[in-house]
C-alpha cells in the first residue's frame, strides 16, 4: 500500500520495489538488484522527494 | 437534524442526572456564523449549551481519550467509526464510553458556502434541507445537499456503527456506484501530473498540523514530525519536507481512516489533505474488502498477518 | 502633509514603473484566499480583497528564512565558521497593506529592534521596505481593530496611506520613504491637503461604524498576573483547542520562531522558521522535561503574553491589533474577543 501511495504521488511504480531475499539466496540477490537498476536506469533520474536547497 | 438536539439534550441530562456518566462530550453554538465549538458539558444544568447542525463537521471522537471516568459523546457515523478504532486500538475501553449515536444528513462545506458571497458571512441558520446564508450584501438560500463537504456526499455510514442511545431515526444509507471517484480521477493520470497534483495541493500548507491534530487517529505522545531526537524530517517550508508530512501522516492512517473530513474541516488553508488518504481508503476496501472502524473485533488490515494477505508487490 | 491623487487608468502604469527600483508585495488571490505574496513579473497586487488568510508579516519574517551558512569541508577556508547567508535588502514595498497589519509591524519592531538586541534579519528588511498601506472602506465581519488600538484608516507603521475613491486613489503621504515610492511611480498630481483630509475623514467615520465587534482592555493592565493566570476558566476555553498554532501562523503579531541546522553534503545552513506556543516542542527541553506540557498551559501562555505580559511589558497596549484572522481561522473557534473579555472582568472570587 504504500508503494501504491507514492505511485499515486507521482512516483514511479518502478523506482520503488519491495523484495524478501534470504542471506542464502545470493542469486536471487543479484537478480533482483540487476531488475531493479535496470528499471530505475530505464526512467532516468529522480527529481522528486529530493531535497535541494542548501 | 432539527429536532435531534431536543432528544440529545433529553440523553445528557438524564445521564449526568443518574449519575451514569461524569461529562457529556458535544458541540456548543460558536462565535460566529458557521461555527460549533466541541464542548464539555459537567451538569445537567449545562445542557442546553449543546447543540448539533450541519455545521458539527470536526470528530468528537478525537476528545474522548485520557477522560476520567465514563464519559457520553455525541456521534454522527464517522465519530462512532472512529470511536470503534479507538476500541480497537485501546484508546478507550468500550465500557468508558457512552454513546449516543446521531444518524447523520451530512455536514456542510463551509469554504464552499464562503465562496459564494464576496464578502464575510455574518448570518447563517438550517431548516432541514435549506440553508440561509447572509453576507452584508446578500442573502441565499441554498439547498444543503449541493453544499455537503466531499466526503459526506462520498459516505456510506451516516448511521452510527455502535451506540448506546440513538438521538433520531436512523436515516437511509447512499449507495453509490463508485465510492471512489475521486480517486480514479489522479490514478488515471500520468506520474508527472500526479506529482504536478499533488505538488500543488500543498503548495500554501502552512504546517500547522490542524489536520493531524484534528483527527482522531493521530494520537501519538511524539509524532515523528514533532521527534527531535533524532529528528525524521526538516522543520521549515521546504517542499519536500512538507510533502514527507504529508505523505507520512496518510500514510499512518493506512486502513484507519474514516473520512470523517475532520482534517479537512480544520485546515486553515483549505487544503484537501484526504487526496491521500482517499487513495489508501481504496486500497483497504480493494485489497482486503476493508472500511475502517466498522467492527469492533476486528484489528486494521496492515495490524494484522492473514496468509490471504495480497502478496503481488513483492519480489 | 501632502495628498496626491492617483487617476485608477495610471494605477497599473505607476506600480510597472516603481518595478525598476522596487521589489513588490502585495494581495493575490490564490485558490485558498488572498495571500500576500512577492508580485513576480507582471502581478499587480489584488486591490479588490478584503482580507489575506495570513497576514502581511511574512514580507519581513518569511517562514523559513535562511539565516547563516557554511561549509564543512577542511580544506577549505573559514569551513565551520557560519556566515551570514545572502539575502536582497534593496527596496521592496508593500502594496494595499492593511493598517491593522503595518500596525502590528510595529509591535513586532518593539521585540526585534531594541537597544539591546537588533534582529538583523528583519530589521534590514524592515528598513528596505516601504509600507503602502490601503484603507479599508468597508470593514469585514471579523475586524474588531478600533477597539485593539488600530483601525480601518490608521496611519500607524504606513509610509504612505491609499483610500479607495472609486476612480482614483487618494494618497496621504507620511513619510520620506514614502514620497520616494510615489516618485519611482511617477505619481505626482498633487491635491488639496484639507479637502482630502476631510474626504478621507468621512470615509474613516464611515468604515468605524462598520465594526460593531469590540474587545475591552482597561483593566488588564491593573490585573494580578498571579490571579489571572490561576483564573478558573482556562480548561474551559482550552477544551476545544486542538493546539494547531493556526492562530499563531495567521496572527500578525506572532513572533516567535525556532532555529534549526540542516545540512546536505559538506554544506550547512541555519534556518529560522516560525514556531507557535501551542506545540508542546516548542518549551520541550533537551532533558525531556516540558514546563508547559498540558494544553490548557499553552492556550493560556498565547492569550497571557497577548493580553497581559506584553501589555505590562511595553505599556502599548494589547498585542493583537484586532484584525480578527485567528477568530476566523481557528478550527474550533476559540475567539480571542471572548477571552480579553473574560480576562478584563475577572475579579477573583474569595
Ligand atoms: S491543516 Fe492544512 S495548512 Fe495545516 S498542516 Fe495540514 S494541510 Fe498544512
Ligand atoms: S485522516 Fe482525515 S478523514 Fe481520515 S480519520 Fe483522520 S481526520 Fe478523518
Ligand atoms: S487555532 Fe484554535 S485550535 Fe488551533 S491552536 Fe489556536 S486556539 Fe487552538
Ligand atoms: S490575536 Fe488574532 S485578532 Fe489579534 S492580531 Fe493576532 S490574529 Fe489578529
Amino acid at each position: 500500500m504504500m508503494g501504491n501511495l507514492l505511485e499515486h504521488m507521482g512516483i514511479e511504480k518502478d523506482r520503488v520495489h519491495f523484495s524478501w531475499i534470504s542471506s542464502a539466496e545470493a542469486t536471487k540477490f543479484v537478480d533482483v538488484v540487476k531488475e531493479i537498476s535496470d528499471k530505475v536506469r530505464a526512467i532516468g533520474p529522480n527529481t522528486k522527494f529530493v531535497k535541494d536547497y542548501i | 437534524m432539527n429536532t435531534c438536539i431536543n432528544k440529545i439534550r433529553e440523553i445528557a441530562s438524564k445521564l449526568l442526572e443518574n449519575g451514569e456518566v461524569e461529562k457529556v462530550i458535544g458541540f456548543a453554538n460558536g462565535t460566529i456564523p458557521m461555527a460549533t465549538s466541541p464542548v464539555v458539558i459537567n451538569s445537567k444544568q449545562d445542557v442546553d449549551k449543546l447543540v448539533f447542525n450541519s455545521t458539527c463537521g470536526l470528530n468528537l471522537a478525537n476528545y474522548v481519550r485520557n477522560q476520567k471516568g465514563k464519559v457520553a459523546v455525541i456521534a454522527k457515523g464517522c465519530d462512532s467509526r472512529n470511536i470503534v478504532t479507538h476500541i480497537v486500538e485501546n484508546q478507550v475501553k468500550r465500557d468508558q464510553i457512552h454513546i449516543i449515536g446521531v444518524p447523520c444528513t451530512g455536514m456542510i462545506n463551509k469554504k464552499k458556502i464562503e465562496a459564494l458571497f464576496g464578502d464575510d458571512i455574518i448570518e447563517f441558520t438550517e431548516d432541514g434541507d435549506t440553508l440561509n446564508v447572509k453576507s452584508s450584501t446578500r442573502e441565499e438560500t441554498l439547498n444543503k445537499k449541493e453544499y455537503l463537504r466531499d466526503n459526506c456526499t462520498l459516505c456510506m455510514h451516516r448511521n452510527p456503527v455502535v451506540y448506546d442511545d440513538l438521538a433520531g431515526d436512523l436515516v437511509q444509507e447512499q449507495t453509490l456506484e463508485n465510492p471512489y471517484p475521486d480517486v480514479d480521477r489522479i490514478e488515471a493520470m500520468d506520474a508527472d501530473a500526479k506529482w504536478q497534483h499533488f505538488q500543488e495541493l500543498t503548495q500554501n500548507c502552512i504546517r500547522c498540523y490542524a489536520c493531524r491534530n484534528a483527527c482522531p487517529l493521530c494520537y501519538c505522545p511524539t509524532c515523528f514530525v514533532d521527534e527531535s531526537g533524532p529528528q525524521w524530517v526538516g522543520k521549515g517550508q521546504n517542499k519536500t519536507d512538507v510533502d514527507t508530512f504529508h505523505f507520512l501522516r496518510a500514510f499512518h492512517c493506512a486502513g484507519r481512516c474514516t473520512d470523517c473530513g475532520a482534517c479537512v474541516e480544520a485546515c486553515p488553508m483549505d487544503i484537501n489533505v484526504r487526496d491521500f488518504t482517499r487513495k489508501l481508503n481504496k486500497d483497504s476496501f480493494e485489497m482486503f474488502g476493508w472500511e475502517a472502524g466498522l467492527d469492533i473485533t476486528k484489528r486494521p488490515p496492515l495490524d494484522v498477518y492473514s496468509p490471504g494477505d495480497p502478496n503481488a508487490f513483492i519480489k | 502633509m501632502k495628498f496626491i491623487t492617483i487617476d485608477k487608468k495610471d494605477w497599473a502604469k505607476g506600480i510597472e514603473k516603481s518595478r525598476e527600483t522596487y521589489r513588490l508585495f502585495g494581495p493575490v488571490k490564490e485558490k485558498n484566499g488572498f495571500l500576500i505574496k512577492s508580485l513576480d513579473n507582471d502581478m499587480l497586487p489584488d486591490m479588490e480583497y478584503h482580507d489575506s488568510v495570513l497576514s502581511a508579516k511574512s514580507v519581513l519574517f518569511p517562514q523559513s528564512e535562511k539565516m547563516m551558512t557554511t561549509s564543512l569541508d577542511e580544506s577549505r577556508d573559514g569551513h565551520h565558521i557560519m556566515n551570514r547567508a545572502d539575502a536582497d535588502y534593496s527596496p521592496r514595498a508593500v502594496i494595499g497593506l492593511r493598517p491593522f497589519d503595518a500596525k502590528a509591524i510595529q509591535l513586532v519592531k518593539l521585540n526585534f529592534d531594541t537597544k539591546e538586541y537588533r534582529d538583523p534579519y528583519w530589521c534590514d528588511a524592515y528598513e528596505a521596505t516601504t509600507f503602502v498601506g490601503l484603507g479599508i472602506n468597508k470593514p469585514g465581519f471579523y475586524d474588531f481593530s478600533t477597539s485593539a488600538g488600530s483601525g480601518p484608516f490608521n496611519e500607524e507603521g504606513l509610509d504612505v496611506l491609499l483610500a479607495d475613491m472609486d476612480d482614483t486613489y487618494l494618497a496621504k503621504v507620511l513619510t520620506d520613504k514614502g514620497q520616494a515610492y510615489m516618485d519611482a511611480c511617477g505619481f505626482k498630481t498633487q491635491a488639496d491637503a484639507k479637502e482630502s483630509q476631510a474626504l478621507i475623514d468621512v470615509l474613516k467615520k464611515e468604515a468605524q461604524k462598520n465594526i460593531v465587534s469590540r474587545i475591552h482592555t482597561d483593566k488588564l493592565k491593573e490585573k494580578t498576573t498571579l490571579e489571572l493566570h490561576e483564573a478558573p476558566f482556562w480548561d474551559d476555553i482550552a477544551f476545544s483547542c486542538i493546539n494547531c498554532g493556526t492562530c499563531t501562523y495567521v496572527c500578525p503579531t506572532c513572533w516567535c520562531f525556532d532555529i534549526q541546522d540542516e545540512t546536505k553534503q559538506k554544506t550547512t545552513s541555519r534556518f529560522k522558521n516560525w514556531d507557535t506556543c501551542m506545540s508542546p516542542l516548542f518549551t520541550l527541553h533537551t532533558t525531556g522535561h516540558n514546563p508547559r506540557d498540558t494544553k490548557t498551559q499553552r492556550v493560556r501562555q498565547r492569550f497571557m503574553h497577548k493580553l497581559k505580559y506584553f501589555v505590562d511589558k511595553y505599556d502599548q497596549g494589547t498585542m493583537c491589533v484586532g484584525c480578527g484572522r485567528c477568530v476566523k481561522s481557528c478550527p474550533v473557534n476559540i475567539d480571542i474577543r471572548e477571552v480579553c473579555n473574560l480576562m478584563n472582568a475577572y475579579e477573583k472570587q474569595e
